[in-house]
């Protein structure tokens, strides 16, 4: 079989699946994506059909303290090493005498005040010490990190009441105290919607545009294209803030200003494809046997303009999730809805005070999302570029 | 003498370039006659397949028809909408091309093509009855029918050039164009080939217009025999007269130029010179600066196509 035959007249399936024996590295390349994938997408779409995964309420202040390390949260009861009577931890804590005590803005406080038990705040640890040892409270919840300091230090004095008990913030908390995790879960939500949106709006734009203009040619080929030059001469992103800024916030609002700029992408590949397929003698044949204008175009040209574009849309994917990171990032993203963008830029300011986790996840699930798709994409087009079958 | 069926009238189909337009076609006059098969034979770039592509008026871009007359079916398919055209495409002429390889769309079934070829023109047809059909058809092509849900990259380059046939076929068209259909095939598959196309022309009494720059096809082939040189009709006559006493200078150099196994080999000859540039074609007979009869009125005046014998015709001031 000659190189042309090997790949041009294959199914898109097809070709896909005997590209393991044809390509090797960009096969794996290709899997590695869809894995990434396959993990991010199935997380994402957990969380929307069951928002119960989510460990907290994303966007709910003070689900724990501001600044809750990694890992964090979890609340011991400490009493005085000669304390005598029983409590049930935590339930107990509501039906005390004297009513637990607690440092201000601490996760025991968050936590109890959330159960709806009454407590005494302290300003801080010394005098949370302070008041048990005086009898002023007979409890004192802790973070169970600062137990262990205290009992280290202080063991003949205190001792821990029952086991550890409370919420634990697996990545930690931001300055509102709202959970990390649940927002990183949550935010690809926001992410994908738009970015999907996007590409989806774009590439229907686009391919519609770019078919109509490569096939019918003359003047509407001009006016299009001279049209789509002029869009994609703009830098992207300042293209999608200028039109982000215009139509304020909102889903559809974000995912149009980030579609806009990508529309000439699609429009040129597949005004590209186009003109290339319409030259081919099975267009001419078919032209031949009487078909119609329309049908040449649905049936013969645009089924072969299809494997380009789905490197162009997994691709395209990549660059809106960056380009929607990017626009919540300057603030001109969604508000009120857990985003990666608007964490990155929040969790910025808390970095130099050594907050390092509220940015950390946002920018790993964006670079690791970007990258499945780029992944996918790159794959999938060294996968579809017929030049590369060789040997 | 059967009736004519096409009848082309000063012809002239035009390529415009950056240089100025080129005249690839220039055809005073010709006849295609019902049932027969007419071979149109001359060298690359004379104009042979322009004129196959001007019968179904799609000469490729920026080229057009310039003036003329292509009657048929007492219509001049010249003056005809795209509409009505589109009407004649397929149904009453239809064309097999040069290289099967590429003239089937890769992503789409064999019966898919042959069902789309007459669904186009009767849209009523239900599919399930258009299967039926094809299935007919195919079985007299030599495609068995447990094939045909194969893609085209499943077929051989001989079974795909059948499948074209079948296309051409499939609604029965009064005449099928074939252009240089065996160029691309080996030496085998293309007597195969041939064999079937002669045995489908006699039983279904095909119009066939060949166009070859293969004599040997067009003498095993063809009832009859039209010559092309520089876009201009050169000589016109049944096969036997033709290849026993051709008359044009041209055509007599180009059959010498065949091998022949009766040859020797320094009896085989090679013509002098190349074909004109069409954007600047010879003034009078456009053969006149190659043409060992050459006159001095050859090249001031173009002379027209003359019935020398019955039935042969020469564009040639020496037969006059």
């Amino acid at each position: 079989m000659t190189l042309q035959n090997a790949t041009d007249d294959i199914s898109l399936l097809g070709r896909f699946l005997r590209g393991r024996k044809w390509y090797g590295a960009e096969w794996y390349i290709t899997v590695a994506g869809g894995l990434i994938l396959v993990a991010i997408l199935s997380m994402t779409f957990l969380t929307i059909l069951a928002p119960s995964v989510l460990p907290f309420d994303p966007t709910d202040n003070q689900v724990g303290a501001p600044f809750t390390v990694p890992g964090a949260g979890l609340q011991v009861a400490l009493v005085l090493a000669d304390f005598a009577g029983t409590i049930d931890i935590p339930t107990g804590l509501a039906d005390l005498e004297k009513t637990p005590g607690v440092v201000r803005g601490s996760n025991g406080n968050v936590y109890l005040s959330n159960n709806n038990i009454k407590r005494t705040r302290f300003n801080d640890l010394t005098e949370l010490l302070a008041g048990l040892r005086s009898g002023e409270i007979v409890v004192a919840v802790v973070d169970a990190e600062q137990a262990q300091t205290i009992l280290a230090d202080h063991g003949s004095e205190f001792r821990q009441l029952g086991e550890p008990f409370g919420d634990r913030y697996w990545l930690g908390t931001d300055q509102r105290g709202r959970d990390m995790l649940s927002r990183t879960l949550a935010g690809g939500k926001t992410v994908l919607l738009v970015a999907v949106l996007a590409a989806l709006i774009s590439g229907i734009s686009g391919i519609v545009t770019g078919l109509l203009s490569g096939f019918w040619g003359g003047v509407l080929d001009r006016v299009l294209s001279l049209v789509m030059d002029s869009v994609y001469s703009f830098p992207g992103l300042i293209l999608a803030i200028a039109l982000a800024a215009m139509l304020g916030p909102g889903e559809i609002n974000i995912a149009v200003a980030i579609a806009v700029v990508y529309i000439p992408t699609y429009f040129r590949v597949v005004r590209g494809q186009v003109l290339s397929i319409k030259e081919e003698v099975y267009v001419e044949a078919a032209r031949s046997l009487g078909a119609r204008p329309w049908s040449v175009l649905f049936q013969y040209v645009f089924p072969n303009v299809v494997p380009s574009l789905v490197v162009v849309f997994s691709l395209n994917v990549a660059d809106a999730i960056l380009t929607e990171a990017g626009l919540s990032f300057i603030g001109l993203g969604l508000q009120e809805v857990p985003d990666w963008g608007w964490d990155l830029s929040n969790g910025q300011n808390y970095v130099a005070a050594g907050q390092w986790w509220m940015i950390a996840l946002p920018g790993l699930m964006i670079t690791l999302v970007t990258l499945g798709f780029s992944l996918l994409g790159e794959g999938l087009s060294e996968i579809y570029n017929p030049r590369l079958v060789e040997g | 003498m059967a009736e004519p069926i096409v009848k082309i009238e000063n012809l002239i189909v035009e390529y415009p370039s950056h240089y100025g337009m080129v005249q690839a076609v220039d055809v005073p006059w010709l006849e295609i006659r019902k049932g027969e098969v007419l071979g149109l034979v001359g060298e690359s770039g004379c104009g042979k397949s322009t004129l196959g592509m001007a019968l179904l008026r799609m000469v490729r871009d920026p080229g057009h028809i310039a003036s003329g007359h292509i009657w048929f079916d007492e219509r001049d398919l010249v003056s005809l909408t795209e509409r009505e055209m589109r009407d004649v495409r397929g149904r009453r002429i239809s064309m097999i091309f040069q290289d099967p390889m590429t003239s089937l769309d890769p992503l789409q079934r064999i019966e898919n093509h042959l069902i789309e070829a007459i669904r186009v023109h009767e849209p009523q047809t239900a599919r399930a009855a258009a299967y039926g059909r094809i299935v007919e058809l195919t079985d007299r092509l030599g495609i068995q029918s447990r094939r045909l849900p194969d893609y085209p990259h499943q077929f051989s380059g001989g079974m795909r050039q059948r499948i074209m046939i079948g296309l051409a076929l499939a609604l029965n068209a009064e005449l099928i164009i074939a252009d240089e259909p065996t160029t691309s095939l080996d030496v085998v598959v293309e007597a195969q080939f041939l064999d079937l196309l002669k045995e489908l022309q006699r039983s279904l009494k095909l119009t066939i217009l060949l166009i070859t720059h293969n004599i040997g096809i067009v003498s095993e082939l063809s009832d009859r025999v039209a010559v092309m040189y520089a876009g201009r009709l050169v000589e016109l006559a049944e096969t036997l007269p033709f290849f026993e006493e051709p008359l044009h200078p041209y055509t007599q150099d180009l059959l010498a130029s065949v091998p022949n196994i009766e040859l020797d080999d320094d009896q085989l000859r090679i013509m002098d010179g190349v074909p004109p540039n069409l954007i600047d074609p010879p003034t009078g007979c456009r053969f006149h600066p190659r043409c060992r009869h050459a006159q001095s009125r050859c090249s001031r005046q173009n002379p027209p196509l003359q019935e020398v014998a019955p039935g042969h015709w020469v564009a040639c001031w020496r037969d006059e």
